[in-house]
Formats: structure tokens, sequence, C-alpha cells
């Protein structure tokens, strides 16, 4: 009876594990996988571990979230303990306050502490670097302390302290020789849920820090344009770490076995914590006084995944200075930080962003006669609408939104319909279309034959029928940039995409081809621009005819995939490496493309709400 | 008695300027147009009555639901499993504990990567069935996916306050129960429950604070038209940058949960 049962709980206990563990199974398995896909298994290799311990952005990644969710966790849990005994003893109205204030962070939406926090730091004038991410963890953290001691604290009975302090103990003997150890396993669970949520943290974090300073989690979203295994590898090394210090921890007092210590295990747990912020302290210091080195510095604001990290330090040779390269996941969180405070000397965002930022009157011109490579810019990138005679703008990469379709499915007669085929029922339930209001309302006042940069609203109600209508119809998925993969997986039959996306699906899966409806599309450019905050305007002028020079654009577009707005990296990546794959050739000829202009906050606000509106019904 | 209430005073500090500070910022955005001009105050009750829309307040309802689906199954399946782990050997306690933690160490994205890999039309498990000769299941973009994805993320945080419940225990109790003539069923409800009940409600409002304002594993694992309050806000905070409308969505949520968790604290009493 008795041995059943125990039976019993230890296959339930194996079955949730197997739960927990099968997300993290996969994740290691494809850290072995000889092609960047997350979905077949093509091969063992190695190569993306080799690529990890290349990546000097992931090394000083992994060194800030540790140091970081460590002291986070020592720190907050102390705070948390102490607050928590002085709790207990405290008037019921601060009690209440307290544990009230006490559940806010836990219970705001990450997104609204990170913005809240961000606005503190930046009204004490605060400079965001580790400093800030640190006390903004522990600000997270200590919540979660207190929460998880409390209960223990409250079930205390009072009298326990007392009766050691009439035993002669003072304060401090009676608090860490008898509360602390009965409300220990509070403390431990505090602290675990502590280092926990610092560790995997991001919102918070990239709102806070600055000046270069990432933690693992912030290199990983801006990874996830195009994920690929480098750091599935990371994680295997994570989890191999954890396993091996936990088989320490059980394996040490054992050996020491003969010395009669009475919690070896949380002897070497306190050790190794304390090894580890010895440690962490030391580091921390050399690297904060190093920053304030003698080399120019040039800092850089760009898309996640959107250069050849070698170019940088090819750039940094060449100049002999430090560039500080920090990235966004889309111009609106870019935006955001500005608005945040942050300053950085060159951007690199999209057509419509520049326009709002050249009103804003945030960026400074470009002095050409420093930029020599230009006469390498193809005529079709310059003096386009959004930055009439490129004052303030050097293009960057460039290409359209269109259809990628799966060939050994849609049948080719079916694209004659253009936009419309994506209202098409043989393909119900077969579209990914793409989770952004401005490029969905794209596709619909496309089709119905507007213009996208309409502010007429009938248009737009008209826009918004056309996709409530298809949303009824088709079902399609709203997918953001998951939809790479899983168009290389070959999952659905259509999907609207970036060129520059495309070009790279189709590089992977030969089965699908890319379109541009005659009704025309957005017709994109991303472009280097300098803020008005630049204080080495030569080294930045310098960075911008680097990234002009063939060789380098070559190395770029081929390493990003998007389309070279130079010359002959373009002619070469054409007729070279993406031959035959004509998303990376954007259609210029079709009179019915536009450029996105900037919208006015009011139009922004309709569009988004009736956006809203399709996805929510 | 009195010794240790000074304690409470460096977080009282501490929180004032990280947490309260901070809020009354969200709060005053809320009530304000204009937000970039914090100077001028122009205060409005707009954005409030906004959020009573019926597609916003859609939106509210769906969150509030998947949260307490979510909290729901994570009860199931976490309180069984708290109460199982309490019952090895104290160093077996903290190694499965810890074991129920690593995984959240592993980066929230690339967990739900994994799981959308898995659960994809020609994912691994589709493979694997269609290998079996049974027909493929959609498993993505559905309902099913997005509670999967949450319960896995959030049941760490009901197993381990429920477990810290339990481990403190003492089981002399449950046996003197037993000598006073209860049945199993009645030493469980009066003993077992009765003391685990602080965990419990602790891992109930950690779970549920957490479902309802997350989005990326629901827009990952549900797609874009899986909008909820967490999307909302930040939608409005970052695409829209609309902060006004964003703050007055966080602080009724706010409200909600701060009304929430004064009806949680009265069963608590009432269990006391």
């Amino acid at each position: 009876m008795k041995k059943s049962k125990k039976l019993f709980s230890k296959c339930y206990i194996l079955i949730c594990f197997l739960f927990f563990y099968l997300p993290i199974l996969v994740t290691v398995i494809f850290s072995f996988n000889s092609s960047k896909s997350l979905t077949r298994f093509t091969g063992f290799s190695m190569r993306w571990y080799a690529e990890l311990f290349r990546n000097s952005e992931v090394a000083s990644a992994v060194y800030v979230s540790v140091t970081i969710a460590v002291l986070a966790t020592v720190i907050s849990t102390v705070l948390g303990t102490i607050t928590a005994i002085g709790l207990s003893r405290s008037r019921k109205l601060l009690k209440e306050y307290l544990l009230n204030v006490n559940n806010i962070p836990i219970l705001n939406p990450e997104i609204v502490t990170a913005i809240s926090l961000m606005l503190l730091f930046s009204s004490f004038g605060m400079t965001k670097g580790y400093l800030t991410m640190l006390l903004a963890h522990i600000a997270f953290c200590t919540p979660y302390v207190i929460t998880s001691v409390y209960p223990k604290v409250r079930g205390l009975d009072p009298n326990l302290a007392n009766a050691a302090m009439d035993l002669g103990a003072t304060p401090a003997q009676a608090l860490t020789k008898v509360v602390i150890p009965i409300i220990r396993p509070g403390i431990y669970a505090g602290a675990l849920l502590a280092f926990t949520m610092s560790f995997d943290d991001f919102v918070i974090s990239y709102f806070v820090s600055g000046n270069g300073v990432k933690n693992i989690s912030i290199v990983v979203y801006n990874m996830t344009k195009r994920i690929n295994p480098t750091i599935n590898a990371l994680s295997t090394v994570v989890i191999a770490v954890i396993i091996l210090v936990l088989l320490a921890m059980r394996l040490l007092p054992k050996l020491r076995r003969g010395k009669n210590s009475r919690r070896p295990g949380n002897r070497a747990l306190a050790w190794a914590v304390a090894a580890i912020c010895l440690c962490a302290v030391c580091l921390t210091l050399p690297k904060g006084m190093g920053q304030a080195g003698e080399k120019p510095s040039l800092k850089i604001y760009n898309a996640g995944e959107y250069i050849d990290p070698d170019l940088i330090g090819l750039f940094e040779d060449m100049y002999d200075c430090t560039v500080i390269y920090e990235t966004f996941e889309s111009n609106e969180m870019m935006y955001t930080k500005l608005s945040g405070g942050e300053t950085y000397d060159i951007l690199i965002p999209s057509d419509y962003m520049i326009e709002r930022l050249i009103r804003e009157e945030a960026l400074a011109p470009i002095d050409w006669s420093l930029i020599p490579n230009s006469e390498y810019l193809m005529p079709e990138v310059t003096d386009r609408s959004y930055d009439p005679g490129n004052v303030y703008s050097v293009p960057y990469f460039w290409g359209t939104v269109g259809i990628l379709y799966d060939t050994s499915v849609v049948d080719e007669k079916d694209l004659k319909a253009g936009w419309e085929i994506l209202r098409d029922d043989a393909y119900a339930g077969n579209v990914y279309m793409y989770d952004s209001e401005r490029d969905a309302f794209m596709v619909a006042l496309k089709a119905l034959g507007y213009s996208m940069n309409t502010t007429d609203e009938q248009q737009i109600q008209e826009a918004f029928d056309w996709l409530t209508d298809q949303r009824d119809t088709m079902a399609p998925i709203y997918a953001g940039d998951d939809v790479i993969d899983n168009m290389v997986s070959g999952n659905k039959a259509l999907a609207v995409v970036y060129s520059g996306d495309a070009a790279y699906i189709m590089s992977e899966n030969p089965d699908m081809a890319y379109f541009t409806p005659e009704e025309g599309t957005n017709i994109w450019y991303d472009a280097m621009v300098m803020t008005k905050d630049c204080a080495n305007t030569r080294l930045a002028h310098e960075f911008m005819n680097f990234m002009l020079d063939p060789e380098n654009a070559l190395a770029n577009t081929e390493f990003v995939g998007y389309t070279s707005t130079v010359s002959p990296a373009f002619e070469e990546m054409r007729s070279g490496t993406y031959k035959g794959i004509d998303a990376y050739v954007p259609d210029v000829d079709n009179s019915n493309n536009e450029i996105f202009a900037y919208q006015e906050a009011k139009v922004k606000k309709i569009y988004a709400e009736l956006w809203t509106k399709v996805k929510a019904k | 008695m009195k010794h240790f209430k000074k304690l409470v005073r460096p977080y009282l500090i501490w929180s004032f300027v990280l947490i309260v500070v901070p809020l009354f910022l969200i709060v005053l955005y809320a009530f304000t147009v204009d937000g970039n001009a914090v100077l001028t105050l122009n205060f409005t009750l707009d954005n409030l009555k906004k959020v009573l829309e019926p597609t916003y307040a859609n939106v509210f309802v769906k969150s509030l639901a998947l949260g307490a689906v979510t909290t729901g199954i994570c009860l199931l399946i976490g309180y069984p499993l708290a109460y199982m782990i309490a019952r090895f050997k104290e160093s077996t306690q903290n190694l499965l504990i810890m074991l129920v933690t690593i995984p959240m160490w592993i980066n929230l994205l690339l967990r739900t990567y994994a799981w959308m890999n898995l659960l994809a039309d020609n994912g691994i498990i589709n493979r694997l069935l269609m290998k079996l000769g049974l027909s493929p299941v959609t498993m993505m973009y559905t309902d099913f996916s997005v509670v999967l994805g949450l319960v896995c993320n959030f049941l760490p945080f009901m197993v381990i306050p429920i477990h810290t419940s339990l481990s403190k225990m003492d089981r002399s109790l449950i046996e003197a129960a037993y000598d006073l003539g209860a049945n199993k069923v009645q030493a469980f409800r009066q003993i077992t429950l009765k003391l685990s009940m602080p965990g419990v409600i602790n891992g109930i409002v950690m779970v549920f604070l957490m479902a309802i304002s997350t989005f990326v594993i629901p827009k990952l694992l549900g797609g874009g038209q899986y909008v909820l309050i967490g999307n909302l806000i930040e939608s409005q905070f970052i695409s829209v940058g609309d902060w006004n409308f964003g703050s007055a969505i966080s602080f009724i949520l706010a409200v909600i949960i701060l009304i929430a968790m004064r009806v949680m604290k009265r069963f608590d009493k009432g269990d006391e």
C-alpha cells in the first residue's frame, strides 16, 4: 500500500518534470544542429559553440546577467528579510500600507514598471547603465522576497525572540540565532524567486540600462529577428554549469563527512554566493573605471541583427576608437528610449521615423564631403520623399513588402489577384499577416487602390472592413518575426513579409517564392542619421563612410541578407550569393509603390485603435 | 517585542523612492492629456472612459478569464506536486525544488520558441504523430498552446510557496488527527490544507498577477489576435506612443487587482 503510493508520487513528479524540461531538452538538442533551423535537425555539429565563444557581446552579457542577478538577490534578500521581520512588529496601518505598496511591482505589468523607472532615473539625471539596472532589479526583486518571507514571520511565535532576549541574548543575537533559522525556508524560497526574476528579466532591464550594458535577455531579444542556435548553445552551457554546481554541492558534504558540520550544503552555498559576489565587485570596479579611457568613442543605436559584428571590430581597429553598440527591436522602441533621455551619436531608423526625427529637429545635417564613398550609392536610394536631397540621412538598407508563397501549394494563376489572394478562400487558414498596424493597413489600402498614407477616414474605414472581412473568412495568423522560422519550415502557404526576410527564407527553403502585387506596395529605406547630441561628428562621418565602402557593404549585406544600397555590393550579391532570389532586387518600376510618410499622432491613434479592433474581435 | 520595529525603515524609504514616486508619475499620466508636457497639467477623465469602450472592456474580460484558467490549472497541478515533494527527506526536497526552479533560468523567449517548434503544424510533435501513422493536430495559435505555455512558465511560482508552507508543517499534527478519529479526507482538509493556506494564497496571487499582465507568451504562442491587457499596454507605450491611455489602462488594472486582493485576504482571514 505505502509502496505503491510512493511509486505513484514518483511518477507524478517525473511527469511534471518532463513537462518543465521538454522545451529545454529541445533547446539543448538544437544547439548541436548543423543548420540554422530550429525545427529540422540536419546533423550534429559544434559550430554554434564555436560561434558562441567568438562572440564577445554574449560573453559580456553573461557577465552582466550573472553579477546583476547575484547582487540583486543578495541585497533584496537581506532587505526583504529584515523588512518582513520588522513588518510583523509594526502598527497595523503601516503594515497595510507597506504590504500594498510592496504588491505594486508584482502586479504592475512589467512595461509600466519599466517606463516609470526610466522616467525616474531620467528625472534624477542618472546615467543609465550598470547601476540603474541593479537598482531596478533590487526594486522588483525585493517584493518577491517579502511576499515569501512575511507569511513565515507571521506564523512565528513572537515570544521566541523575547525569550532569547530574556535569557541574555542581544537583539542581534536573537535575530540571527533564533528568528532567522526558523524562517530560513521562506528566505531561501524568496532568494530563489528573486534570482529567477532577475536572471530572466528583459523589459525592465532594457529600458533602465544603456551605454552598452546588456544582459542575456536583451541580447536574445534582439536576436529574435532570425533566432540562431548560438543562444541555444549558451543555454546549454548555463544548464551544464548549474548541473555541475548542484552536483558539487551534493558531493562536497559527502567527501567531508568526517568533519561534523551541521548544514554543509547551506554553508557551501553561502560560500559560493560570497565568492561570486566578491568576484562581481572586483570585476565591476576596473570595468567601470576603464570605460572612461582616452580613446574617442562612438555610440550607435541600430536594429537587432542588422550589422555584421566583425565590421564593428574592424572599424575600432582602423580608427583607434571604441564603439558602444546598442540595438532596438522596432523604430518605436528606439523612439521611446530616446524620449527617456538616452543619447546616441548615430541611429539607423526607417524612413518615416527619420521624417519624424527631422521634424522634431533631433538630427544634425550630414557633411557629404566627408563621405567620399557616397559615389557608390545607388541612384534608386537617394533623394527620397522622407529626406529630400539626403540632408540628414545616409541610406543603409532598402527593400519592399510583399507576399511570400509556397510554390508547392499556391497556384501561380491565383497570384494575378494581387493582394486579394489574401482573401482567396482556397487558402483560408493558410495565411500569415504581419502584426503591425501600418503594414496590415498598407495591404488593405493597396488592395482597395488607395494610398497607404491616406488620412481620409472613409478610406481608412473601408480598409478596416477589408481587414475584418479577411479575419472572419480567412482566419489569418497575425505573426511577428516568428513568421520567418514558420515559413522556413513551410507551416503555411502565404505570408506578408519584408523582402530582406523573404530573401533569407527563400535561401533556406527553395519551395518559397516572392512577389509584389501590381497594385503597389511599401518600398522602404533604412538610413544612418547623426543626432544633434553627437559630440564627435568627424568619427561619425568616418563610420558612415566606412559602411559605404563596397567591401564592407558586401560583408554587411551577406551577413544580414537585406538589400544593399551600395552599387558594387548589390551587383555582387545579385549575381553571386543570392542569384535567382528575386526578393533581393526591389521592384522600383512600379509607380504604385509608396514610401511610408510620418503620421500625425491623431491619425496614428485612429489606425492603432482600428487595428486593435481587428485583432480583438 | 518592539526591538525589530526599526527594521522596516530602510524599505520604507526605498519603496517610497523606487515604487511610490514612479507610480505617482503613472497615475499623473492616466489623468492628463499630452503626456510629454508634464509641466502644463491638463486633467481629464477621457483616458479612463476610453477603457470602458467594448473593444477594450473585452480585452480586460479575456485577460482576467485567461488568468483565472491559468491559475486554476497551476493550482491543480502544482498543489499535488508541492505536497509530494514535501514528503521526501529534506536534502531531496531541496534538490527537487531546485529542479523546479532551474527551467526559469533559461530565457523565457527561448523556452517559448522551443514550444513553438514542438507544437507547430510541421513541428516535432506532429512529425512524430505522422510517423506513428496518426493524423497531425493543429496546436499552435490556439487557446491550448497559450494556456500550455503560461502554465509551464508560471507553475514554479505556485509550487514554491505551497511547498514552503507544507515543509514546515508538523507531521505529528496529522497523526494526532488520526488518533482523534479523523479519516484521511478529514485530516487533509482540516490540517494539511488549512496549514498550507498561506502558501496557496501566495501562489494564487503571484500566478494570477503575472498571468493577467503577461504578453510575450500569448503573442508568440497565440499569434497577434491574442490581444491581452499586457499587449494593449505595451502597444500604447511603445508603438502608439499614447502614454496617457497606456497609464490609464494600467491604473484600472491596478485597481481591479487591489480589489481582488482584498477579497483574497478575506478568505485568508476567514480560514485563520
